[in-house]
């Protein structure tokens, strides 16, 4: 099985319905005033001359194959899912001491208020049963998708076709 | 882990797990979206929600408003009992009572300010959602009370009303066929997502983007041409649109000589409103205009998107809506394939829902003219004459004034004060009345108002019928108990209908004509709380009676059904029946408006005027508050003030925030986040800067209806489009001030502040 999250940047529109999803997925405790939730959705503002281009990303646990932070964890804390090859965290043995976070390149880990790190798991157990993410479930513009990065990129590759045709 | 913890933890449904997954639909925003809900439940208590992928509008997606139903569902705040007020009207103080006493004094109070005042004196209301309404409006005429109003009276209907007074009728865009897509404002990307996929996807075949906005929304994003233009200036824009269209000989010669009535008038006074000088009062470059207009008068078909309320929260609004909707006829875009095309509406409204239901008939058991004019009647005749509520705008002026008749009693359901401009204004007439009885889902700021408050329960609780655009339609069940003991609205409306001895399920009026009614269904139970299920039955089955469907047939899908030999979607309408206008033809000079002449404000042509507070309007109130308020303008984790209290999607804007642009925010020395003090000439708040290219230059946006930042209270009640009665809301002004975070709460005279 596949393991890989990809988005359509065009499509995003940064309307929450995928944060909002896997806090109720997830049971997420949100009310501390720093971001706690495992998927995070940003507005950035680019500007190229005078134009100014606002576009919007969703980020959650990328899954890397070469997962730093499982690398980094000294507890073994981290693992990858056998069935699903998400990279999961076992809370018990989180000792808490942040080398994830220093390891990932994204910035994914959060830690709740018992101080363990807790992040997206790729919702395995619905992969497992058929369902896709809660948080692409919801995406309104179908921008988030999951599955095989293969298939993934292949959709994105049949678009940038359509594009050069378009453009003749 | 084991397998099986493994499933539960995961929410998976299934036997083995205990986890039932229960058909139901999203009602907490209801500008026709209504998202299909798969509600996961275990031990009778939803533990994680979905969209259903049999819905054809929503299609298994949600927003983060509907992703968060199961916090907005079981929130402390939810009312639980009925009560009555103990201490002074807004302390908030209450004592729970019983179902019988509750109904008993709220009908008790209404018969009795009946009897010493006319049933006018009542006055009912509706906030969301509105599967309510057509039974709360059949309440009030029932009871002798003209005084049936809705939130309806800031939403959506200037933008109806606009439009029917060109076509006689609303005509959305025909998305799927169009090649040109010209969006007048709004971003459904946020406030209607079931249709930000068929947009994205629209895109991605190549359809063009116009987009109409102040603000570099999301869609503004998608488009190929953004005319960015100052807040309220549309009208000035769609008829320099008209302008180069007719001058360059792109308008429809056949349809406008066949067809309409006013062309000449209108292109003499179009001849006015050159690009260039559209660009002196829009903003908008000259060649950007042009190429506006020609792009969508040669895209053949070119469609609009209207939206519920941009367009039409200006003091001139309507006039603003109705020169934008003539360049669909001007150009030869009206019901055809691809342009804008009017389709009936079905149960609730909603267009193309592609079946005939008697829902007039059963809200409007009696005729207006059977009763005494309603709220708004002599301020607003363009409305009364259009629309079958009163325009609560009024209800202000006519609480305070006792002018034409005392209005002394209020039955609200989910009535929210902030959405009125003057917010506190509305309070002070609120508290004027004799009695209020305030049905809700939660304990609000509004509600301590009330003297009886009736606990309401949510969409997941009760049963409802609903329509969507793709001919679907579902009558859900009950997908949990309701809480406490809350009821639904209807049962409460039934409830009460009984209890004042009203021939309320006498759909086919026996008993006015002397014969012997229907025996009534329903009752109370033990503990006196209405239980009317079988009656709703009833009642939709006589509203549908028209379509072939029943109650029963649709319980037998619990996601839904297609509707049955839908009414097909036919183009060119008009050449057979006409216009549903007086004239039977496309009205550029509206023979209702010319009626009004005499009034300020009122005219036949779509007459541009500046917004009532403006720059260019009052410039010595521009001088001392020199940006371009909006209030209201959507987040997408809010709607109105339902979402604040829900922890999930407060978290994904915890304060209140203006929209300010970064060189406004570097004009006044402030970066993101910062404590600003946000004023206008009838009062100030507190908010948080977010700094932001969304806002343009020059103009703030502000969400409305916070607690503890109410923007509308910056707002004058009297701050209203004459034709329509919609406040200004997009388009007044303001000043921004940095404050300093360590200043005390108490206001210091500026220069000391400083």
């Amino acid at each position: 099985m596949s393991h890989a999250f990809y988005l359509d940047l065009d499509r995003c529109t940064g309307c929450f319905a995928c944060a909002v999803a896997c806090m109720d997925q997830n049971d997420l405790e949100v009310s501390r005033p720093e971001p706690t939730a495992w998927r995070q959705v940003f507005a950035i503002e680019a500007t190229t001359g005078s134009e100014v281009r606002i576009r919007y990303v969703s980020l959650a646990c990328m899954h890397c194959e070469d997962a730093p932070c499982l690398m980094a964890c000294p507890s073994g804390a981290i693992a990858r899912d056998a069935a699903t090859r998400a990279v999961t965290v076992n809370a018990d043995l989180c000792i808490g001491c942040h080398s994830c976070s220093i390891a990932c390149p994204f910035g994914v880990p959060r830690f709740g208020k018992d101080g363990r790190m807790q992040k997206c798991d790729l919702c395995s157990a619905r992969l497992e049963a058929g369902l896709e993410p809660a948080c692409v479930r919801a995406c309104p513009t179908r921008a988030l998708k999951q599955g095989d990065p293969n298939l993934l990129t292949l959709e994105a590759e049949k678009k940038a076709a359509a594009r050069l045709v378009a453009g003749t | 882990m084991d397998k099986l913890q493994r499933m539960i933890k995961g929410k998976i449904p299934g036997e083995a797990t205990g986890i039932e997954v229960r058909k139901s639909i999203c009602t907490i925003c209801d500008p026709q979206t209504q998202c299909g809900l798969d509600c996961y439940v275990k031990d009778g208590r939803i533990i994680k929600v979905e969209g259903s992928r049999e819905n054809p509008h929503s299609e298994g997606t949600l927003c983060a408003k509907g992703a968060a139903q199961r916090q907005w569902v079981y929130h402390e705040d939810r009312l639980r009992t009925p009560l009555r007020r103990v201490g002074p009207r807004g302390s908030g103080e209450f004592v729970p009572i019983s179902w019988s006493e509750a109904l008993d004094t709220v009908v008790e109070n209404l018969n009795r300010l009946k009897a010493e005042s006319g049933p006018e004196s009542v006055i009912f209301y509706c906030g969301y959602p509105k599967q309510m309404r057509p039974f709360v409006q059949r309440l009030a005429f029932l009871f002798g009370s003209p005084n049936y109003c809705t939130e309806s009276s800031t939403c959506f209907t200037a933008m109806a009303m606009a439009w029917r007074l060109v076509y006689g009728q609303m005509a959305g865009p025909d998305l799927a066929h169009t090649k040109l897509l010209l969006v007048w404002t709004g971003n459904p990307l946020w406030s209607g997502t079931p249709n930000a996929r068929r947009l994205m996807d629209a895109k991605e075949r190549g359809v063009k983007f116009v987009v109409v906005d102040p603000r570099k929304s999301p869609i503004a994003g998608l488009a190929d041409l953004h005319l960015q233009l100052r807040p309220g200036t549309d009208g000035a824009l769609a008829l320099a649109m008209a302008n180069v269209i007719i001058k360059e000989g792109l308008y429809d010669r056949g349809f406008v000589a066949e067809w309409t009535r006013g062309f000449d008038e209108y292109r003499i006074y179009v001849a006015g409103f050159s690009p260039e000088r559209a660009e002196e009062i829009t903003g908008v470059p000259v060649e950007l205009i042009r190429q506006a207009a020609v792009m969508y008068a040669t895209a053949k078909p070119a469609a609009m998107m209207p939206s519920s309320t941009p367009l039409v929260h200006h003091t001139n609004g309507v006039q603003n809506q109705r020169a934008a909707a003539m360049l669909v006829g001007l150009t030869g875009n009206f019901d055809v394939p691809g342009g804008n095309v009017p389709q009936a509406l079905a149960w609730l409204e909603v267009p193309g829902g592609g079946f005939p239901a008697r829902d007039h008939a059963f809200k409007m058991p009696r005729q207006w003219s059977e009763m005494p004019p309603r709220v708004g009647a002599e301020r607003f005749p363009v409305w009364t004459e259009m629309i079958d509520q009163g325009q609560a705008m009024d209800l202000v002026r006519h609480i305070t004034t006792g002018d034409p008749y005392p209005l002394r009693g209020f039955v609200g359901f989910g009535l929210n004060y902030r959405m009125f401009p003057g917010s506190p204004r509305f309070l002070e007439a609120l508290d004027k009345l004799d009695f209020i009885c305030l049905v809700d889902l939660f304990a609000t700021d509004t509600t301590k108002y009330a003297d009886i408050v009736l606990p309401a329960c949510s969409s997941v609780e009760r049963s409802e019928v609903r329509a969507y655009p793709q001919k679907h339609i579902i009558a859900t069940e009950p997908v949990i108990a309701p809480l406490g003991q809350s009821r639904s609205d209807t049962d409460i409306i039934f409830g009460l209908a009984q209890k004042l001895g009203l021939p309320y399920q006498d759909y086919d009026g026996v008993s006015s004509n002397g014969g012997t009614p229907p025996p009534e269904l329903g009752g109370f139970l033990p503990d006196g709380s209405p239980e009317f299920s079988a009656a709703f039955e009833a009642a939709m089955d006589w509203i549908l009676e028209p379509s072939g469907m029943t109650m029963a047939e649709l319980k037998k899908h619990p996601a839904g059904m297609p509707v049955p030999n839908p009414i097909p979607v036919s183009y060119r309408k008009y050449e057979k029946n006409g216009f549903p206008t007086p004239s039977g033809k496309m009205e550029f000079v509206s023979s209702i408006t010319e009626k009004y002449t005499d009034r300020e404000g009122i005219d036949g042509l779509p007459v541009y005027r500046e917004p009532r507070l403006s720059p260019v309007s009052t410039p010595e109130t521009a001088a001392r508050y020199p940006l371009v308020l909006g209030t209201g303008t959507r987040l997408p984790m809010f709607i109105h003030s339902r979402m604040f209290r829900v922890p999930w999607t407060r978290s994904l804007r915890r304060e209140a925030m203006v929209d300010l642009n970064p060189a406004d925010a570097a004009k006044y020395g402030v970066v993101q986040g910062d404590l600003v003090e946000l004023s206008t000439p009838e009062g100030s708040i507190r908010v948080r800067a977010n700094v932001t290219h969304l806002a343009a230059p020059g103009v703030a946006h502000m969400y409305h209806d916070y607690p503890e930042a109410d923007v509308n209270s910056l707002l004058s009640p009297d701050y209203l489009d004459p034709i329509s009665g919609f406040p200004g809301f997009k388009a007044s002004l303001c000043a921004v001030r940095k404050v300093s975070e360590a200043a005390p709460d108490f206001d210091l005279p500026q220069e000391v502040a400083r």
